[in-house]
């Protein structure tokens, strides 16, 4: 059930009331991020140049390196004056950067709406989603948003110009959770060689999420999960209290002082258990917690696509050899 | 205050305790809270134990505490110290004996008289003595009525149960000669209305009732029916009244003359010298009025025949003593010396048992007293009195002795029970209340 328009409206009276410090927050995290760099996991086939390594060799003017010309091989390729010097056909491989599209799906079901009162899981994940942005941004690729809310989807197709990530900005702020809607039907229609960032507390559907973005990553695109978590679902208040599930009036257990570390253990071993069936499918998962900086979330996010990066670079290094 | 069963306040007290326990450990719904993550809180009923920091519905525990403090109090018997000590007496003084028999009196109820006693003093009348003291006995005035032993018993319960809510116990004294004049019927029922004791302390001396009574001086064939009547009824004062049934002689007369009351009673419808009326006729009753001068001319001192009677003479000239139903004399009375002469013109029927019939037996009995004016003081033998005054009050009729504490402990645990009653029905609205409340 969709929340009544009224907390929204409300949301929005107390941020355009001018709540001051999501603006310093937001400014403060863009240069937090300032220089990061968010490389492909692996070489892209975009065709604009950009950042990224690129699957193109040979046409770029920066020389890569010289390999022994094979049968096949293009013949404009062979360096002629090392031939003439040395009587031996080598071709120069020069490495290609291009663009690769990123789409930020941001999870704005009720679940994200805690808590009640700060709102931090939903304003980390806008924080997060904005400084990915940014950084993607940076590296001149396009850039796009998916919001999943109780009303449906919202979408921003990727763009590279210059307001794109102030139009995202925005566009999350003036989005309040509420309700409940699946997000893997929000990525049916994304297409594969895109880089995928999923901001949520995957709560929903998560199997559905994580064979969906198995797809994705199998079709050479290239996932990342970030998985939102609030403190006080870490360590619920040590009152007796009834717990609601805000999307599942329903779901209703009490969380007293017997079952508090049963909770605890059951919900750190499902935070385990998603992780490691991400990271089986080849897929990037970093927890995000409320408490932290985003912009510490953004380089956790970009530093662990460098090391992958890294890795697979010299795969593909090996491969071609 | 103490307990005659204190198992049952311990009791008491402990499910008290243990209501206050489970009011603090109650079965609650605990507030809701969303919390995103609930799916891995193990799944467990929603009303659970918790110790309630704020303990709250306080009126509804208050009322139920108080319902078992009440019933386990009623239950255990609460006795309480006595709020005075001592025992408390209503002095009845009876003061209708004149001068000559005051002195007694007086002397006896002043001598039972203590400080803090409430003092009756009756004649026909009777009324308490505000804030008595013993000058109030003496100042008492004798007066020459007749006693009212009924009025002054209500007098004096009324005023007893006033004394009994600062003693102890409480008796009733009452100082009089008893006359047999002074008890009625009414008298030993009222006297039953109080519980405690009623102490009797008679002034002279009490009449003999041990000796065997004589019968009345009648002088009649053997089944003379008058005769038998009176004979059924009881004895008369003897040597005062001698019913004739026959004819007058001198010795009769000259008996007369030296304060007795002869009864002339003719078994003959028309005794010789009384005038003949002019036609006989029928009457169909006779009533004989009090033969007491001075006395209250009450019902109950009068007696009436309802028969039909032949009249044939009329009785010789005198002061009317019985008047048939149309109101012509039936019986007259002449004074005659110290003593009087009374003649009665009623004919009983040959046939029938009339003469026997309790109605006719108190008429003949009335028509035998003595003389009118001459009428003496005869005091009620202690057997009468202790029959009617000395039975104790309540339903078995035993004598409880005294009135105090053991009466207010059994009204103590009715009242607690009354208010434990009272509580629980409290208990209900308070805790529909506070279900409404919570819903």
């Amino acid at each position: 059930m969709p929340e009544p328009r009224t907390a929204r409206n409300e949301e929005r009276q107390r941020r355009a009331e001018g709540d001051a410090s999501s603006p310093e927050t937001r400014s403060s995290l863009l240069d937090a991020i300032r220089g990061v760099k968010w490389p492909a996991l692996r070489p892209v086939a975009g065709a604009l140049p950009g950042a990224h390594h690129s699957r193109l060799r040979g046409a770029a003017p920066e020389l890569s390196e010289y390999r022994v010309y094979r049968q096949g091989d293009d013949p404009k390729r062979i360096d002629w004056r090392l031939l003439a010097r040395s009587d031996r056909a080598y071709i120069r491989l020069a490495e290609d950067r291009s663009t690769v599209s990123t789409i930020l799906v941001v999870d704005a079901t009720a679940s994200m709406a805690y808590p009640e009162r700060s709102l931090g899981k939903w304003r980390a994940a806008c924080d997060v989603a904005v400084g990915l942005a940014a950084v993607a941004h940076a590296s001149r690729d396009p850039v796009g948003l998916v919001i999943v809310s109780g009303d449906g989807m919202r979408q921003l197709p990727p763009r590279t110009r210059r307001g794109i990530v102030g139009e995202l900005a925005r566009a999350l702020d003036g989005t309040m959770p509420h309700g409940s809607r699946p997000l893997a039907p929000a990525m049916s229609g994304i297409r594969s060689r895109i880089r995928l960032a999923i901001v949520s507390d995957f709560l929903g559907d998560a199997d559905d999420v994580r064979r969906r973005a198995g797809e994705v990553a199998a079709a050479g695109g290239e996932v990342h999960a970030i998985h939102i978590v609030a403190e006080e679902e870490l360590d619920p208040p040590a009152r007796s209290f009834l717990a609601v599930d805000p999307e599942d009036a329903s779901l209703a257990r009490p969380l007293v002082a017997e079952s508090r570390a049963k909770y605890v253990e059951r919900f750190a071993a499902w935070r385990t258990e998603l992780a490691a069936s991400w990271r089986a499918e080849g897929l990037s998962y970093t927890v995000a917690r409320v408490s932290e900086p985003a912009s510490r979330v953004v380089r956790r996010v970009a530093g662990a696509a460098l090391g992958t990066r890294r890795a697979a670079a010299s795969d593909v290094r090996r491969e071609m050899r | 205050m103490s307990f005659a069963a204190p198992l049952f306040a311990w009791v008491g007290g402990a499910l008290a305790v243990g209501v206050v326990a489970l009011h603090l450990l109650s079965w609650r719904r605990p507030p809701a809270l969303p919390l995103p993550t609930a799916r891995f809180a193990p799944d467990a009923p929603v009303r659970t134990v918790s110790p309630a920091v704020r303990p709250s519905d306080l009126v509804l525990l208050a009322v139920r505490v108080l319902a078992i403090v009440l019933v386990s109090a009623a239950l255990a018997g609460p006795t309480f110290p006595s709020r005075a000590e001592g025992l408390g007496r209503v002095i009845v003084v009876d003061r209708s004996h004149g001068l000559d028999g005051w002195a007694s009196i007086d002397r006896l109820a002043r001598s039972v008289y203590r400080s803090g006693d409430a003092l009756v003093v009756f004649d026909s009348v009777a009324h308490a003595v505000r804030n008595p003291t013993l000058d109030s006995i003496v100042a008492t005035s004798p007066t020459s009525s007749s006693a009212g032993m009924s009025a002054a018993l209500v007098v004096a319960i009324r005023a007893a149960n006033e004394l009994q809510r600062g003693r102890d116990s409480v008796e009733i004294v009452i100082v009089s000669p008893f006359g047999r004049d002074a008890l009625d019927g009414a008298t030993a029922s009222i006297r039953r209305l109080w519980p405690g004791t009623v102490r009797t302390m008679r002034a002279g001396t009490a009449p003999n009732d041990t000796t065997r009574a004589r019968p009345l001086d009648v002088r009649a064939g053997p089944d003379d029916a008058v005769s038998a009547a009176l004979a059924l009824e009881g004895a008369a004062p003897v040597g005062s009244v001698r019913v004739v049934r026959d004819s007058t002689t001198a010795r009769d007369t000259a008996w007369a003359r030296q304060g007795g009351a002869v009864v002339v009673w003719p078994r003959e419808p028309a005794p010789e010298g009384w005038p003949p009326r002019a036609m006989p006729d029928t009457a169909f009753g006779v009533t004989v009025g009090s033969l007491v001068s001075g006395s209250s001319t009450s019902p109950s001192r009068s007696a009436t025949v309802v028969a039909p009677f032949v009249r044939r003479v009329a009785p010789p000239a005198g002061r009317v003593v019985a008047r048939w139903d149309d109101g012509e004399p039936a019986a007259t009375e002449i004074a005659l010396g110290a003593g009087c002469m009374r003649s009665v013109a009623i004919v009983l029927p040959a046939a029938g048992d009339l003469g026997l019939t309790p109605a006719f037996r108190r008429f003949a009995t009335q028509l035998a007293g003595p003389c009118t004016g001459a009428h003496p003081w005869v005091a009620a033998p202690d057997s009468v009195v202790s029959r009617v005054l000395s039975a104790g009050g309540g339903r078995d009729g035993a004598s409880t002795g005294s009135v105090g504490t053991t009466r207010s402990d059994g009204s103590t645990a009715r009242w607690l029970l009354a208010a434990a009653l009272v509580a629980l029905a409290a208990e209900l609205f308070v805790r529909r209340g506070a279900a409404n409340a919570t819903a």
